[in-house]
């Protein structure tokens, strides 16, 4: 595909995206947070439910023959101590370098500084990857899944995962329904100020009226 | 279906959706879904303009001339304008900041927040580019394809989330 091709692509793709993320409200500080608590457990299941979605694609997609797979590599020194402080970042932003635009979008001002932080925290990274990578090099098992291991085909791998997945999603909406773990007000904004709605979380949607 | 005038969705609902997009983003874009290298593009056009020096940085350079990256940086800019009319159409405002932040940290002025958000915006991107990825990369995109980093990533993810929120006050 050509540039400005992959652009629009990738531009109404990223409107979809945003969408689903205002419309679950996984792109909230208090939503995202509150998974790190324990208080919610609306990010963990839109995040199972896209992988157990990604899953199913993939395994069709690749057993057709359609695409190939292009995992990230397995490289232990990097992606524990990367993804420790990726953790810590995000509790701290209340967001992901994906949802921080979407706050942005939805009206949190702040959501501009956590991407500024974002912009300079990736710089600062550039210029000293070199030194970073070597000092966090080690035990590197290259770009590796779960189907180079096993046995067995990644479409059966995957397809098994993936229902794996939904029966945990089963268990977890029959122990705490989504919309219960919407905070203060119900409406997942954390907005408990007087005189906000506490009944309209959904306008005669498919949501439940929360009782005041 | 759920309408764009509703305020709320269910996550299951916009899960499936998300993952739907690995479709175009296989087929068409030849990429995962994926965030965080998209502020490597703008980190290094940001820094080229007061350092002619940049282009000739391995890592910068191949963030910078790679399609695959516009292709990404344009879906970064399509949620902020999704979420937007997202907002818009269901009719949520929002504050400056979320007054979550106010119960869970105590923090009352936007300076204040912004500041620790462009603290933990620098912390996030930084952990993101040394472990090659963030929640979408590596999250949604390195799970489904069984990536054996990506669960070591989520993991460890998780854990530093954890820890740090703990520090904060549940509400």
């Amino acid at each position: 595909m050509e540039t400005l091709g992959l652009v629009v692509l990738g531009g109404i793709m990223g409107l979809v995206f945003g969408l689903a993320l205002e419309k679950s409200r996984v792109m909230e500080p208090g939503v995202l947070v509150g998974q790190f608590q324990f208080r919610s457990f609306i990010m963990l299941k839109m995040f199972l439910t896209a992988t157990a979605t990604g899953l199913v694609v993939l395994a069709a997609m690749t057993g057709f023959g359609w695409v190939t797979l292009g995992p990230k590599a397995m490289a232990v020194g990097p992606v524990l101590i990367g993804g420790l402080i990726l953790g810590a970042g995000i509790a701290i932003a209340g967001a992901c370098p994906g949802t921080a635009l979407a706050q942005a979008g939805a009206g949190y001002r702040d959501a501009l500084f956590v991407i500024a932080g974002g912009v300079f925290g990736a710089m600062a990274y550039g210029y000293f990857q070199t030194d970073i990578a070597a000092l966090l090099a080690m035990g590197d098992f290259g770009k590796i899944t779960l189907a180079d291991l096993l046995p067995v085909p990644f479409w059966a791998l995957a397809l098994g995962f993936a229902a794996l997945l939904v029966a945990v999603l089963v268990a977890l909406e029959r122990w705490r329904p989504w919309y219960d773990d919407l905070g203060p007000g119900g409406t997942g904004l954390w907005d408990d100020a007087p005189g906000s709605p506490r009944v309209d979380a959904n306008r005669g949607g498919s949501g439940r009226p929360v009782e005041a | 279906m759920p309408s764009l005038t509703e305020r709320v969705w269910s996550p299951y609902v916009a899960g499936i959706i998300i993952g739907l997009l690995q479709i175009p983003a296989f087929l068409l874009a030849e990429s995962a879904l994926g965030a965080s290298s998209s502020f490597v593009t703008a980190a290094g056009y940001l820094a080229s303009a007061v350092d002619g020096g940049v282009a000739q940085i391995d890592y910068f350079a191949k963030y910078m001339t790679s399609q695959k990256y516009f292709w990404q940086s344009a879906l970064v800019i399509g949620i902020a304008a999704g979420a937007y009319l997202s907002a818009r159409a269901s009719q949520t405002r929002r504050r400056a900041f979320s007054p979550a932040w106010t119960q869970m940290v105590g923090v009352t002025s936007t300076w204040g927040r912004a500041g620790m958000g462009f603290a933990g915006g620098f912390i996030m991107l930084m952990g993101a580019r040394i472990a090659g990825g963030c929640t979408s990369g590596h999250g949604i995109s390195g799970m489904a394809q069984l990536a054996v980093g990506s669960f070591l990533a989520v993991t460890a993810m998780f854990a530093g989330g954890i820890l740090v929120a703990s520090l904060f006050r549940r509400v």
